[in-house]
């Protein structure tokens, strides 16, 4: 008897799995006409839980702001804009099936995220299909713009950041002759690490010693002494989470070469848990909040307020994405069909946001430009803006 | 009206799975949301992880926690292959499946004198072993970067390349899997198995020899899941070692404990209730989890053997055998 009730109530689940996730999607399909006039729609995909919630919180926190901030101007075109959340966990497979509703759901003009570039890819051939966009504010992964021309990032080509890096950073600024590189085997280090070395050939960038480590690593021990024994002046790390741990322990061992870094950005946490010992750290930020400019700080103020943390790059990357999306419906005019925002996201110029200019090449990622920062006194304090390359180029 | 309703049992057993074969079939052309048709096609996926993790956990009553490594094999196999060497996805299939029942073989050898904990532990490394070689070997997976760009499977004119066609791939894997494994687990190997689960020194001294069917039961397992894995690859059309992580591992182990180890159609209806509570669940956000956690608790306490698992084995727990042996006592 007890299996009987057990079998129907797994049919009654199996039941309310079509009829519940089917009335909300099924109400979208028939409303074409009530589309054209109500909200406009755009879906988000976030991980609000698991392991990555704190960015996709970022991503939820800074969305809204640009959503309110867009409706309290008076929305698109007089529509007001309307992001749908939802949470995929950071999941390929969760991320994938979320894609799908929002295909599904007409009302739905576009989609923003995924978080990790996984998920991104796995959702690249479902947007593709219904010629829908996809923007995704960090997906880090080149092959993901490249997969279809519904594909869409903001965090920048990597070959952009490592060979500014290696170009302006070291061997302009800082007069780097002989460079140890300790990088991260990911996609994100990989990539940065073969443009680096790239880069370093054509400019007459020595590179004495190079070390990689997996993620999750705790222990650095060896990788310093084998850099130590290597008779280099300087000293790149390109990682995203053990920055901070690496320079702990080169100071902890005594060492005091000179550091330079291009992953993390312009975090906080990387000053509380360094303190002193990240001193005299160079970095590369697409993105940098300028004490003097009154707009980044409140944006930063009241970022911090809504969700319990400071802003990273990825929260302000969020943000931009946002207001870029409007920006394509709002040049779309009456026709705001998928296709349409898809063309004029392509084509957009873009500047209204906190990370500078926005033009995407044909491929849907962009070259982004950089500033340098030093931290001195435990505050980043920017040393070279955007403009860097051409006073180098007219100091030449 | 019990007795009209046993009634029924006979031709519903006999032409049930038909039945419920044709409704299957027709789906794809009654539902016009592709966003259902994925959740189905994650259904039918899970259904047979979870079914192939049952052969080993509810049928032998070994513990492998580690099924996420066999289903990362699959995968892999597939990528590489298809990627580098152009083969037809129809002969990668069981190629995967064949290549992780060799590595199942590989983990049940040096284990075959271990149970419970230990075994479990032993699985748990190894899946890790085999996510961390995803990772780390790039020359061959791609490393950190993935393999990209997965050629969708083709047969005569029809390309798989949406939920909406995948789904009768999907589909297929499980009916498949369903009926060999229903014809396995009825055989003398089945048989083998089962007694293993109840105690294995009583098989051992009947005859059986417990370390081969507990290493074909291994690879057995191991071998569906293979090719799960294979036919996920082209869906996803992009894979990379994030995927096969522990936590699905255990996902997958959630869905037999739920559904129900020791039979057949249990880790179908834990497919079916964790992937409706995915959904249904989804406005609850980070409680979700939390829900899960209470749900697999208050089945381990009230229906350990899972909504519709066997109630006559030793993992139905003392409690639930004594009722029914005193159950059939009183019916005498």
């Amino acid at each position: 008897m007890k299996k009987l009730l057990s079998l129907l109530l797994v049919f009654s689940l199996a039941l309310t799995l079509f009829t519940a996730c089917s009335t909300p999607a099924s109400s979208g399909a028939g409303s074409g006409s009530a589309a054209a006039s109500g909200n406009i729609k755009v879906g988000v995909l976030a991980p609000l839980t698991g392991t990555n919630a704190e960015f996709g919180k970022g991503f939820e926190v800074a969305m809204t702001m640009a959503m309110e901030e867009i409706n309290a101007a008076g929305g698109i075109n007089g529509r007001m804009l309307e992001l749908v959340f939802q949470d995929s966990k950071g999941d390929a497979k969760e991320s994938s099936d979320l894609c799908r509703q929002y295909v599904d759901n007409e009302e739905i003009v576009a989609i923003l995220g995924d978080f990790t570039s996984t998920a991104c890819m796995a959702d690249a051939p479902i947007v593709k299909e219904a010629e829908m966009a996809i923007l995704s504010p960090t997906a880090s992964n080149p092959a993901f713009t490249e997969m279809n021309d519904c594909t869409f990032g903001i965090i920048g080509k990597q070959d952009a950041d490592s060979r500014y890096y290696a170009r302006y950073v070291l061997q302009e600024y800082a007069g780097v002759d002989n460079v140890g590189i300790i990088y991260i085997e990911s996609d994100w280090g990989n990539a940065a690490v073969s443009n680096f070395v790239d880069e370093a050939q054509k400019i007459g960038l020595n590179i004495v010693e190079t070390a990689s480590y997996v993620q999750d690593e705790k222990d650095f021990s060896s990788i310093i002494t084998k850099m130590k024994a290597a008779n280099l002046d300087h000293i790149a790390i390109m990682d995203q989470g053990a920055t901070s741990q690496i320079i702990n322990q080169i100071r902890a061992s005594g060492w005091d070469v000179s550091l330079s870094t291009n992953g993390p950005g312009t975090s906080q946490q990387l000053i509380d848990l360094c303190g002193e010992n990240c001193e005299g750290l160079l970095l590369t930020t697409p993105f940098f909040f300028d004490p003097e400019s009154e707009k980044e700080m409140a944006w930063r103020d009241e970022f911090t307020s809504r969700a319990g943390f400071a802003p990273t790059v990825h929260s302000v990357n969020a943000y931009d994405c946002a207001l870029l999306i409007a920006e394509a419906i709002r040049q779309c005019g009456d026709d705001v069909s998928r296709k349409n925002v898809r063309d004029k996201l392509a084509a957009i110029e873009f500047s209204g946001g906190l990370t500078g200019q926005i033009q995407f090449d044909e491929t849907g990622s962009l070259d982004r430009r950089y500033i340098i920062c030093e931290i001195v006194d435990g505050e980043y304090v920017k040393r070279a803006g955007f403009d860097y390359p051409e006073q180098v180029a007219a100091g030449k | 009206m019990k007795q009209a309703v046993y009634g029924l049992a006979g031709p519903v057993k006999k032409y049930g799975p038909l039945v419920l074969l044709g409704i299957f079939l027709l789906l794809p052309l009654l539902i016009t949301k592709t966003y259902i048709l994925g959740l189905l096609c994650r259904v039918l996926m899970y259904a047979t992880l979870a079914g192939s993790l049952n052969v080993i956990n509810g049928y032998s009553g070994q513990m492998c926690i580690g099924h996420a490594g066999f289903f990362c094999i699959g995968s892999y196999v597939e990528a590489i292959l298809a990627t580098r060497f152009g083969i037809s996805f129809w002969l990668l299939l069981p190629l995967a499946g064949a290549v992780a029942a060799l590595m199942g073989l590989m983990v049940a050898l040096p284990t075959l004198k271990m149970r419970g904990v230990y075994l479990a532990i032993i699985t748990l490394g190894f899946s890790e072993i085999i996510r961390l070689i995803a990772l780390n070997w790039t020359e061959v997976t791609g490393g950190a970067m993935g393999i990209k760009n997965i050629p969708v499977p083709q047969l005569g004119g029809l390309e798989f390349s949406n939920a909406r066609t995948y789904y009768y791939i999907f589909l297929g894997v499980a009916a498949l899997f369903l009926f060999v494994t229903r014809r396995v687990v009825r055989s003398r190997i089945g048989r083998a198995w089962m007694s293993i689960r109840e105690d294995q020194l009583a098989a051992r001294s009947l005859g059986v020899n417990t370390p081969a069917y507990k290493a074909v039961n291994f690879m057995y397992g191991a071998f569906w899941a293979g090719i799960v894995g294979a036919a996920y690859a082209p869906y996803a059309r992009f894979i990379d070692s994030t995927i096969y992580s522990l936590d699905e591992g255990f996902n997958i182990l959630s869905m037999v404990i739920v559904g129900g180890s020791g039979t057949l159609m249990g880790p179908l209806a834990g497919s079916v209730v964790i992937n409706a509570l995915t959904e249904l669940l989804r406005p609850i956000g980070q409680w979700r989890m939390v829900a899960y956690g209470v749900l697999i608790i208050v089945m381990m306490w009230f229906r350990p053997q899972g909504l519709i698992g066997a109630s006559d084995s030793v993992l139905a727990g003392r409690d639930i055998k004594a009722k029914k042996q005193k159950a059939k006592e009183d019916a005498k």
